[in-house]
């Protein structure tokens, strides 16, 4: 008896297996993703706030009926209402509506998040990538500029830059993402040192593919999905950076509201209007775990080997 | 530098230019300022009107006590963590441990320490909501100072422990079945022992790696953290320094950040060695 359930049991996991054996690795990634409730949550969440930062504008005029500069200087420090729609996070020292600026405030950290990440990719890709294959003086070059950068703090380094220059949005994310490219490019070059010398890199070699062929089409495709996850959670520390350079004041200036910005507002009001404090902290913090968390997820899909490491 | 309603000559103007050296080339300049700074010579702050080594020196040991006090604070709470994540694996602990890790990595740093002077400065007014001593008192290491600490160091000590744990818990994991261990346990050494003795002696080598990762959060959090708690350190008069526009003491914060950030490493290297006797400076 015990002995047929368990050959019926083991016969459907074969036929389970064999079915996703023969799907591809994108396939199989989002058969996992389907069945791990965590990330799905996370992408919900993230999903649901790149949608309001998208519509911001139009749920400023149309629902809120306030833009994110709109001062209504007879209801500030309006403690949060479900009166109105536009008090529900209620107002600050000039009577703004909380809730408006936290919306319009989610472009700028998703913006530069995403941006930013997306040149810290491409660069750290590429740099890590030509550097693990051409070994020799480039690979010296990429690996002295990485450990040189890595012993320059951060946001010692912003700092400077925020002094001489007045950071739009746009130069910023792509500056974040200039300087936050280094633990990809290890991760590449790793990677590719170890792959350029497999059996099938080594027989596009002999055929005669050159060696950007060899990088595009036989090594990038294998570290990809890695990359993707450090992408992810490249995004999550980008908007923690700006919202800390924001926050002393470097980075994203008033009156464009930032989850930064705001908080530094905030912190001068810590007596009279506490409540100011927690809508953008949690924010940050909501947004870049759920980043953090589909990061993970993503490694367990893509990758099952890799499943626990870190 | 100075605004249009002083009454400046256009003598003043070219003795002003040629004091601060703005009349050589830029690279002339920067190597001027390269060569000062290999001499410990940062020039003066415009807005001290000091020699902005002493600032720098003045403060340096200030920062050194939250980023030490926080150090103390990540072995002393992560290591143990760490240990009983691994021991007690999928247990309410491991669990609680490892929701704590990935929160305290997604947490803002300086919002976490504005909740805190929100929480316990401003309404419940057990802790100073800043500076290092209170008004008339002025100690180096006494209650006083300990009650002022408290704050920036438990702010960032949850980023050094939200690293710690999870890394010595997989190392923990990876030695407790090595063959070692499993002899002890057979010599009949009692579980403290091996675990004191055996596994972890083994599984803090590779931890000890990440401690690069530690202090550069350090680094990086003091400069928001000082500002937060307002605490007189390199991070807050660099800060301030950048407010005011002074260049030079701008650019000595930063590259003594930078030294002080490598020595750390230095010292993680030699810490490294002191481990793992198995390595030897060659």
């Amino acid at each position: 008896m015990a002995t047929d359930a368990v050959t019926a049991t083991v016969a459907t996991l074969r036929q389970r297996e064999a079915r996703r054996a023969s799907a591809g690795l994108w396939r199989d990634a989002l058969w996992r993703l389907r069945r791990d409730p965590t990330t799905l949550i996370a992408l919900t969440v993230i999903g649901v706030m790149v949608i309001l930062a998208l519509a911001a504008p139009l749920l400023g005029d149309g629902f809120f009926h306030k833009t994110e500069r709109d001062q209504d200087i007879l209801s500030n420090y309006t403690k949060p209402t479900f009166a109105q729609a536009w008090l529900w996070l209620g107002t600050d020292e000039l009577g703004r509506s909380q809730i408006v600026r936290l919306l319009f405030g989610a472009r700028v950290s998703l913006f530069i998040g995403s941006f930013g990440a997306l040149t810290a990719l491409v660069i750290g890709l590429g740099m890590g990538v030509t550097a693990g294959y051409f070994r020799g003086r480039w690979d010296d070059i990429v690996v002295w500029l990485v450990t040189t950068l890595n012993s320059v703090p951060l946001l010692y380094l912003l700092l400077i830059i925020g002094v001489l220059f007045r950071l739009e949005p746009l130069p910023f994310a792509v500056l974040l993402g200039g300087l936050g490219w280094l633990g990809i490019a290890n991760y590449a070059r790793g990677q590719t040192i170890s792959l350029r010398e497999r059996e099938y890199v080594l027989a596009g070699r002999t055929v005669g593919c050159t060696p950007v062929r060899l990088m595009v089409r036989h090594i990038v495709p294998n570290i990809l999905p890695l990359m993707i996850v450090l992408g992810m959670i490249e995004v999550g520390q980008l908007i923690l950076t700006e919202s800390a350079i924001s926050f002393i004041g470097f980075g994203i200036q008033p009156p464009t509201p930032s989850w930064g910005n705001m908080l530094t507002n905030a912190s001068q009001y810590l007596g009279k209007a506490p409540y100011l404090i927690y809508p953008p902290g949690v924010a940050v913090f909501v947004t870049v775990l759920c980043l953090y968390l589909i990061g993970d997820g993503l490694r367990d899909a893509l990758d099952p080997r890799l499943r626990g490491a870190k | 530098m100075l605004g249009g309603q002083y009454d400046i000559t256009p003598e003043d103007r070219i003795a002003l230019r040629e004091s601060l050296g703005l009349n050589d080339p830029l690279p002339v300049q920067f190597a001027k300022w390269v060569w000062n700074v290999a001499h410990l010579d940062f020039g003066n702050s415009f807005y001290y009107q000091r020699p902005v080594m002493s600032l720098i020196l003045e403060r340096v040991p200030n920062s050194l006590q939250i980023s030490l006090a926080a150090l103390i604070v990540t072995i002393a709470v992560g290591i143990p963590l760490g240990i009983l994540a691994a021991l007690r694996r999928g247990t309410l602990a491991d669990h609680g441990i490892r929701v704590f890790s990935v929160g305290g990595h997604a947490i803002p740093q300086f919002w976490l320490g504005l909740m805190f002077v929100l929480t316990f400065g401003v309404q419940a007014r057990w802790f100073p909501i800043g500076s290092m001593n209170a008004v008339g008192i002025d100690c180096g290491l006494c209650w006083d100072r300990l009650w002022h600490l408290m704050g920036p160091v438990a702010v960032i000590s949850i980023a050094g422990i939200a690293n710690l744990p999870r890394l010595l818990r997989t190392e923990v994991l990876e030695v407790i079945s090595q063959d070692y261990v499993r002899t002890a346990r057979s010599k009949g050494l009692k579980e403290q022992a091996i675990i004191a003795g055996h596994v972890l002696r083994n599984a803090l080598i590779p931890v000890v790696t990440s401690f690069g990762t530690i202090l550069l959060v350090f680094f990086s959090g003091s400069l928001i953290i000082e500002r937060v708690f307002n605490w007189p350190g390199l991070g807050r008069l660099t800060f301030e320094a950048a407010v005011n526009k002074d260049y030079p003491l701008v650019q000595a914060g930063v590259v003594i950040s930078s030294v002080l950030l490598i020595v750390s490493y230095i010292l993680r290297d030699v810490a490294y060695a002191w481990v793992d006797p198995r390595i030897k400076v060659r």
